[in-house]
């Protein structure tokens, strides 16, 4: 559709998209790249949860009217925008009986911090909990409903910066919003919706959004569309339900659907732990046609998104709805495997899959491990919370200053503040006797990638300073001496090889395991003592062509030595290297 | 209140092996009176200058401990400051940490592992929730801010991290050579901890 800022052709609306039409793109600029993924899902023939979206032309003009009333014409646009939703899905917005509820989301073209977050369960009040409750037969859920309802209205539209999501109950939220002197939340589902979009329309001028357009120089009319989607739900009945799909195994990034599904749930139930999902082939065998279109989609949105996705989905009497797809996450080994695979697949070049797998997520995967059966015999000293993983063994110290001093040393700390940051860096691990796996040092060491176990308790520095020990800070162990390590080889693994074959293709700069392939002049960060690099990376002097030392295997490491036109880096592992080359752009020169 | 002679040594406690440019950013002193102030330092021995660095010396702890009690009598007593920190350690500082490990790490099959940065989805709700927290942060500590004029100082140099991280400079969430968020939320939380006499509760 040729849309223009003033209305969208052939739709009637001024200030409305309804993004359904298959045939119809919508423009970004205009819907926001969320909706424009939900035109892009019923493009690709899939179930979503029918919406419209108030364009970013209405924003431009709410806020050239001096950020008061809606811009003329809107609300009445907002009302047949719900008629659409409720004859969608047979239901009505504030109705005694089945109720509709919608979720309210900005969107703009570039995405922009600051900017309001989704309001789920707009339109509840007092009578559409009590329908719910009865429709469900679940008085639990309707409450839970209309409690987040709340809480997400208070903070989001009233601006309570009081925490309301963690209150218990309705009532307590309320009253938290009436102390904060916020007012109160709407009993009228269309005052809601007609003030939460007006809410959307303002947090582009957030002080956080103001902030970040300052830094960037993004002009300041930039403004946001507001998405209003129904919301669809899993618990009305038996053929109903609510799960998560990955198209990829998330641990190991096999090429196989994984999910959980939660037959007569919804997502609440789930994230507060009411219930336990089954896993995906409960759907196979109890709806066998719906669990069919759900693999078709997920195929289909795999290939669309060139990348594993995780899909959510909501079946309502016994009908699929697709809710949101986006990028999944996965472990290390996955992201190798589905880089890989993806290749082969011919959906990725080599040089976007290089791309695919970072250097911390190789480093996580030769992190050397204690050897099988080699800690049996070990000692045990201490152990606490593995904070950031990894093994080394060393001198334990009890000091930042003897950790710079002593080549290896491990960091035994009570806690650690600030002026410990420079001692935790030139140690090889870090242990502390108090915090968990949030404190300071958790924090810093796997910012520096150093292997950490916080929280041995009272004592331990007793228990180690003066012995050589061996901190297992994958398992959260210090032993007595010397534990054998067994590291994984890089050039043992098939998929790392080939990653390693095209990122060498894609920089020019040369990284080796070797010294005899290094070229004149060398720099050594190595050899340089701690007490002069502080918390900084070594100036690198002109014409160095080869850099070699831990600080140069780093990513901050790699981009100062590329910066500085260094041909060559030693490093004992390469892959990581790398790729952190490739990140930060691939061309030494 | 220090005198700017012993604020430039418990700086030293806040940024460790740091220049007198890199102190007088944290400190907001004009570089020059920093650089006067560890000169004298140096020749009282109380810091030690490492090639253009410079580092407390235990003699500097001990000058500074005993300065504490009166420097900070004031701000000690008042039961709105000891509030505030109450709510500072329960709250946003908790909130801050558990957030910074989110960005470090994501949950995949009940294992942590480390966030590649694939889903700007992820990232983007880390970084929002943490401009949440600071503007909260704000408000708490409000009744501190009153009576130490460096506790808006690092409130503004947060955001200033915060909004390159928000522009896609994601060392400036948690990096350690840098300026982040968590550096200088680390630096606060041990300004609080000296001003108000506590001990690091984790």
């Amino acid at each position: 559709m040729s849309a223009t800022a003033t209305s969208p052709a052939g739709t009637g609306y001024r200030w409305l998209v309804v993004p359904d039409d298959p045939a119809n793109e919508p423009s970004r600029d205009l819907v926001g790249g969320k909706a424009w993924s939900l035109w892009r899902m019923r493009s690709l023939g899939m179930r979503v949860p029918p919406a419209f979206v108030v364009t970013t032309a209405a924003c431009t003009a709410w806020f050239a009217g001096g950020a008061r009333g809606l811009p003329e014409g809107l609300a009445e646009e907002l009302a047949s925008g719900i008629r659409l939703l409720e004859r969608g899905l047979d239901r009505t917005f504030g109705g005694a009986e089945r109720p509709l509820l919608v979720s309210v989301r900005s969107g703009a073209a570039i995405s922009m911090p600051g900017m309001m977050d989704t309001i789920l369960d707009l339109g509840c009040n007092d009578t559409v909990a009590s329908a719910l409750a009865a429709e469900t037969g679940d008085p639990a859920f309707a409450a839970e409903v209309h409690r987040r309802f709340t809480a997400f209205y208070g903070r989001l539209v009233l601006g309570c910066t009081e925490d309301l999501d963690d209150l218990p109950d309705l009532a307590a939220v309320r009253a938290a919003i009436a102390a904060d002197g916020a007012g109160a939340v709407p009993t009228d589902p269309w005052e809601q919706l007609r003030d939460a979009v007006a809410a959307v329309f303002a947090s582009c001028r957030s002080r956080r959004a103001i902030a970040y357009r300052r830094h960037y120089g993004i002009p300041d009319d930039l403004g946001t569309a507001v998405t209003v989607q129904a919301m669809v739900f899993g618990n009305l009945d038996d053929d109903s339900g609510t799960g998560v799909l990955f198209t990829r195994n998330p641990v190991n990034g096999a090429r196989e659907p994984y999910g959980d599904y939660l037959p007569h749930g919804q997502g609440e139930d789930v994230v507060s732990g009411r219930v336990t999902p089954k896993p995906l082939s409960y759907l196979a065998e109890h709806a066998p046609a719906v669990h069919a279109e759900l693999l078709r989609a997920a195929d289909c949105l795999d290939r669309e998104g060139r990348d594993a996705q995780d899909i959510e989905f909501t079946v309502q009497h016994g009908e699929l709805f697709l809710l949101q797809s986006r990028a999944a996450k996965r472990t290390a080994r996955a992201a190798v495997r589905i880089a890989v695979a993806l290749v082969d697949e011919g959906v990725i070049e080599p040089a976007e899959a290089i791309r695919r797998v970072t250097a911390d997520q190789i480093r996580a995967l030769l992190r050397p491990e204690i050897a099988p059966g080699a800690a049996d015999a070990a000692e045990l000293l201490s152990t606490g919370t593995a904070a950031s993983p990894g093994v080394a063994t060393g001198p334990a110290v009890g000091t930042p200053e003897a950790a710079q001093r002593v080549p290896g040393a491990v960091l035994v700390r009570r806690t650690t503040s600030p002026d410990d940051v420079h001692g935790m860096i030139a140690a090889a691990a870090v242990v502390t006797e108090h915090g968990g796996a949030t404190s300071h040092a958790a924090v810093v060491s796997r910012a520096l990638d150093t292997p950490c176990v916080v929280g041995c308790g009272d004592g331990t520095r007793e228990a180690l300073l003066g012995r050589i020990v061996t901190v297992d800070a994958t398992n959260g162990r210090v032993y007595a001496g010397e534990v054998e390590t067994s590291a994984a080889d890089e050039s043992a693994d098939e998929d790392l090889c080939r990653l390693t074959a095209w990122a060498e293709q894609a920089v020019s700069l040369r990284v080796t395991e070797s010294d005899a392939e290094a070229v004149a002049p060398v720099l050594d960060a190595d050899g340089i003592p701690p007490e002069e690099l502080g918390e900084r990376l070594p100036a690198i002097p002109a014409g160095t062509r080869t850099v070699r030392g831990a600080l140069f295997t780093t990513p901050d490491g790699v981009r100062a030595a590329l910066d500085a036109g260094v041909e060559v880096i030693v490093a004992p592992q390469r892959l990581p290297v790398l790729l952190a080359a490739v990140a930060h752009g691939g061309d030494a020169r | 209140m220090l005198q700017p002679y012993h604020l430039t040594v418990h700086t030293l406690t806040l940024r460790q092996l740091a220049s007198a440019e890199q102190l007088a950013e944290v400190n907001g002193q004009p570089v020059p009176e920093v650089e006067a102030a560890l000169e004298q330092a140096a020749a009282d021995g109380a810091v030690r200058a490492a090639r253009g660095n410079y580092l407390i010396t235990p003699a500097g702890r001990e000058l500074l401990d005993a300065m504490y009690p009166d420097a900070f009598a004031e701000i000690r007593a008042s039961a709105a400051v000891n509030d505030a920190m109450d709510a500072f350690e329960t709250g946003v500082n908790k909130q801050v940490l558990s957030l910074t490990t989110d960005w470090q790490t994501k949950e995949v099959g009940g294992e942590r592992v480390p966030n590649d940065h694939g889903d700007a989805d992820y990232d983007a709700a880390i970084v929002d929730r943490l401009g949440r927290v600071l503007d909260r942060a704000h408000a708490v500590l409000r009744p501190i801010a009153d009576v130490d004029p460096l506790v808006d100082r690092f409130l503004d140099r947060i955001g200033t991290a915060l909004t390159r991280a928000e522009g896609g400079e994601r060392d400036y969430v948690s990096g350690v050579r840098v300026d982040s968020v968590h550096t200088v939320w680390f630096q606060l939380h041990e300004h609080l901890l000296r001003l108000t006499g506590r001990e690091r509760p984790e």
